[in-house]
């Protein structure tokens, strides 16, 4: 998609001192007030990452307490807090909002030309509602905790003496921010796109964004009248979900997981979409499979509301409804499929840099492909009967989240680095910690699997001694996988303020985020784009040129 | 999309929204007028028992009624096609919600070894625990 | 904001009793910055729809297993202020339909009436909205002063349903329909509460004369969602008053 911008091809590299959204006004106030998607999207980034860091000290504490069989640092009901905190943090505040609102709100309107997000205003309230659900989320640890997971099943969570309502009232925040990020996304993919952006020659990182906006708004209001209502039966005791009054907690369940099995793809979707943009930017070849990749987003997204029962195998559903989930489920697989041999196809032959978005990129593909096929295995009805709530679940479900979506998030990161502040890492020391968390990452969650196929429940406290020397590898490995991050963490912020300037188009890409200035002005572009060639066409980009660092 | 995906705005040079259309008011009574008279057949509908059949007809009235407020009041019928996908998918998915919950509510009962488990009742489910007495 | 020399587009006041609109810097056109704000718009009616969708999808569940406790309960709630009450939400969609045509025709004066009598309505609804809830409480169907007093576990008694004429007393989990139709109800009765507030608001721009043919967007949405608050009355009155 080399397009037609004489703006930019002539004046490639801003003279020195020229602004950018960075330093075009500074101040406390010019942040926290501002419209502008990109410092948006850096807030948002600044918040999500350090929900991550939060939810990764938790899931740390988890591994060292599970050293011992008898467990090592809490009781039990204190292990029960840490857990939960470690799935909410990490859910709620961390994967959901973490690729849209921070590399979706950066590189979104800049892919599609346009001057800033439909609606900045809705925007900017979109990131406060966010910061409101981290701080009532906060607020309800110190209001007693949590323990009811992250899935606050009833009736457990009816009866606990905890602080469910804050959370609750946290979670419903939350799903707003998210909604609105979503509703925003599609408005502006509907209407900002710039002249010649037809459909087909959208980058595919905007496909994924638009089916997960899709599913933002389609099923987070569900989850929204969900926790609402638990909030209610707390309060007011409706006996909806309150088999004491009546009720049926398998309704909660239903009403969960219709969102919260499309928000699987809420969360896995846009890491797709990273992860097309990059197999196609690091080995200079068009997408294998454009219309594929692109469709099977909303496919995918369709298919979502079709499955949620499968979650729900042991729950007492009717064995007709548990059948027809079941099947209905292996069709997920094949979207998905379609992506992974799209992406492998665009990688063979290619040109590949061996950078270290593409290493993340790399692992991803070998992450998701373990992550993806053992959840075609717990659809399986007959397995999932014996598989529901070990451990296996919680390898597949990590490989998927953390392997696949956070890792997806880091090679984003590593890509849109130099787009955003201008600088760039040590790529050395940012491939060394990529190896490290592939290393963590696996030593960590393999042994799960072998634990889990042969019964270790998830969610306890202790367990028999067999499973220790699993338990122990696996706390292992999450160390390693800490200091992984801590050092990708490191070597970012040392950039910012030790890095090299980047190139003026660091990886040589074609979609309009990489034709604009480094970093991006105020409003993107000095001239309005109009795009007049197909997408990730690289035979027309003059490498030379983009090979110039920026002034 | 055309492969100018921002034709439409540039089409129209009149510094205006755009042209849109305008009901009539002649048009909003006429409906106003239905929607008064179809609650009445939903109230007189009910009176009379047709068995199982009571909430199809009161749900069909109901669906006429808000067809009615979308297409004219929502001004829905004159709106671009986005905006109605948009708005009618969402009972699209709300359907699904309802289906498979209720798929799963009445199937339960051919469950034979939930009923030798649970005692059944006569509405075909179980009531878990004794309701709370009232008291005067 | 403008820059490169582009200024911002300016839509022309009709009269002197009105003022232009300048459309946001970051649109091109005035017809891209009115296709935006709809398309959001309707997204965030499509949530409401899905928010309340899943309050019905519990009523059609409960309805499925507990039939005759919905059928005595529907009975205790007065089938005629109901009508009532979805007589005066149907006009006050009439008046919205045709206070957003006033503002479409540059009619300052009937835009103010209109959306001023919509206002009224959504009055007239909370106040019977507020005789039916009296009523409940009085009947000891929905105690109000031990809404949130929590459910005794030793005597298995449910302090703010107290069934004071025994009317529930054959069917199982009377209080269920009471609860769902509290929260129903209520939910429902926050946004007409929401949507007065909305009106009231734009009112107080068209009686500055921002809304003309040239420019009437604020409300044309705030009716959107005033119809949207109708469109669900017109189910909740034969599930909850009619109960089929
Ligand atoms: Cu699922």
């Amino acid at each position: 998609m080399t397009t037609n911008i004489p703006a930019i091809d002539q004046h490639a590299a801003p003279t020195g001192g020229s602004t950018n959204y960075l330093n075009n006004t500074s101040g406390f106030w010019s942040w926290a007030s501002t419209l502008d998607h990109k410092r948006i999207g850096l807030m948002y980034l600044v918040g999500t990452t350090l929900a991550f860091l939060a939810g990764g000290l938790f899931a740390l504490l988890v591994r060292v307490h599970l050293w011992e069989p008898d467990g090592m640092l809490f009781d039990n009901p204190t292990y029960n807090q840490v857990f939960t905190l470690h799935g909410a943090f990490m859910v709620f505040l961390f994967v959901i909002p973490a690729i849209p609102g921070s590399l979706g709100n950066m590189v979104l309107p800049l892919m599609l030309g346009a001057k800033d997000v439909a609606l900045p205003r809705l925007n900017l309230l979109s990131f406060y509602l966010w910061l409101t659900g981290a701080v009532l989320a906060t607020l309800a640890i110190i209001l007693g905790g949590f323990d009811t997971g992250w899935t606050f099943y009833a009736p457990y969570s009816l009866y606990t003496q905890k602080a469910v309502v804050t959370i609750g009232l946290a979670v419903f925040v939350l799903g707003f921010s998210s909604i609105f990020t979503g509703l925003n996304f599609i408005v502006t993919v509907h209407k900002l796109r710039a002249p010649g952006l037809t459909w087909f020659r959208m980058p595919l990182f905007v496909w994924a964004l638009y089916a997960t906006s899709i599913l933002q708004v389609l099923a987070t209001p569900v989850l929204g009248i969900t926790v609402l209502l638990v909030a209610f039966e707390r309060l007011y005791q409706v006996g909806i979900f309150d088999p004491r009054l009546g009720g049926d907690p398998v309704l909660f369940e239903h009403f969960f997981w219709f969102y919260s099995h499309p928000a699987v793809y809420i969360m896995v979707l846009p890491a797709f979409g990273i992860i097309s943009e990059l197999v196609s930017v690091h080995s200079r070849k068009p997408l294998f499979g454009y219309k594929l990749i692109a469709f099977s987003s909303l496919a995918i997204a369709v298919i979502s509301f079709l499955v949620w029962g499968h979650h729900m195998f042991t729950s007492g559903q009717s064995t007709f409804a548990m059948f027809a989930f079941s099947f209905l489920t292996f069709f997920v697989a094949i979207p998905t499929a379609i992506k992974e041999f799209s992406w492998v196809a665009t990688i063979w032959k290619g040109s590949i840099a061996l950078n270290a978005p593409m290493l993340y990129t790399l692992a991803f593909l070998i992450i998701f492909a373990i992550g993806g096929l053992t959840g075609v295995i717990l659809g399986s009805l007959s397995v999932n009967i014996h598989m529901h709530d070990t451990y296996f679940v919680v390898a597949h479900f990590h490989y998927v989240m953390m392997g696949s979506i956070a890792l997806a998030f880091f090679a984003g990161l590593h890509h849109w680095w130099p787009k955003m502040f201008g600088v760039m890492y040590d790529e050395t020391i940012a491939k060394i910690a990529c190896g490290i968390i592939f290393v963590g990452f696996n030593a960590t969650f393999l042994p799960q699997f072998i634990m889990g196929s042969r019964g270790m429940p998830r969610r306890y406290a202790t367990y028999v001694p067999d499973f220790q020397v699993f338990h122990q590898a696996s706390t292992v490995g999450a160390v390693i996988l800490g200091v992984g991050i801590a050092l990708m963490v490191y070597c970012f912020v040392v950039s910012l303020f030790q890095g090299k300037k980047a190139m003026v188009n660091q990886w040589g890409g074609v979609t309009l985020d990489w034709l604009t200035p480094t970093p991006p002005p105020l409003e993107n572009f000095h001239e309005a784009p109009v795009v007049t060639t197909e997408v990730y066409d690289y035979s027309t980009l003059d490498l030379s040129t983009t090979r110039t660092p920026i002034a | 999309m055309t492969a100018h995906a921002h034709s439409d705005h540039h089409s129209h040079g009149a510094l205006q929204m755009g042209h849109h259309h305008v009901s009539s008011s002649q048009q909003f009574l006429s409906v106003l007028v239905a929607l008064l008279v179809l609650t009445g057949i939903t109230v007189g509908a009910s009176r009379i028992d047709f068995g199982s059949a009571n909430m199809l007809i009161a749900m069909a009235i109901a669906c006429i009624k808000a067809s009615l407020v979308i297409a004219f009041f929502m001004h829905v019928k004159w709106d671009t096609a986005i905006n109605k996908i948009v708005f009618l998918s969402s009972f699209l998915f709300l359907a699904l919600l309802f289906l498979f919950t209720l798929v799963d509510l009445t199937t339960r009962r051919w469950d034979s070894y939930v009923n030798t488990i649970r005692t059944p009742v006569d509405h075909g489910w179980v009531q878990p625990a004794p309701k709370p007495d009232a008291h005067h | 904001m403008s820059h490169d020399g582009h200024h911002s587009v300016v839509i022309p006041a009709p009269g002197p009793e009105f003022v232009p609109h300048t459309v946001a810097h970051h649109f091109d056109t005035p017809v891209q910055e009115f296709q935006a704000a709809k398309l959001g718009f309707w997204l965030f009616l499509a949530t409401e729809i899905l928010l309340f969708g899943g309050l019905f999808a519990a009523y059609f569940y409960y309805h499925e297993t507990y039939a005759e406790t919905f059928r005595v309960g529907g009975q205790q709630l007065d089938w005629q202020l109901g009508a009532v009450n979805t007589t005066v939400l149907l006009l006050s969609s009439w008046t919205m339909a045709m206070g957003v045509r006033s503002a479409q025709t540059s009619q300052k004066g009937k835009t103010l009436l209109f959306l001023g009598l919509t206002v009224l309505g959504a009055l007239i609804f909370l106040g019977i909205k507020y005789v039916e809830y009296s009523a409940k409480n009085q009947h000891g169907l929905i105690v109000f002063s031990h809404l949130f007093d929590g459910y005794d576990q030793a005597n298995k008694q449910l302090p703010w349903f107290q069934d004071y004429g025994g009317v529930m007393k054959d069917v199982p989990h009377g209080h269920l329909f009471f609860a769902i139709y509290l929260t129903m109800t209520a939910i429902h009765g926050l946004h007409v509460v929401i949507g007065a507030g909305l009106i009231i608001w734009v009112m107080k721009g068209a009686a500055k004369g921002r809304f003309h043919a040239g420019y009437f967007l604020p409300v044309d949405l705030v009716g959107l969602y005033w119809h949207l608050v109708d469109l669900i009355w017109i189910f909740l009155f034969p599930l909850l008053y009619l109960v089929p």
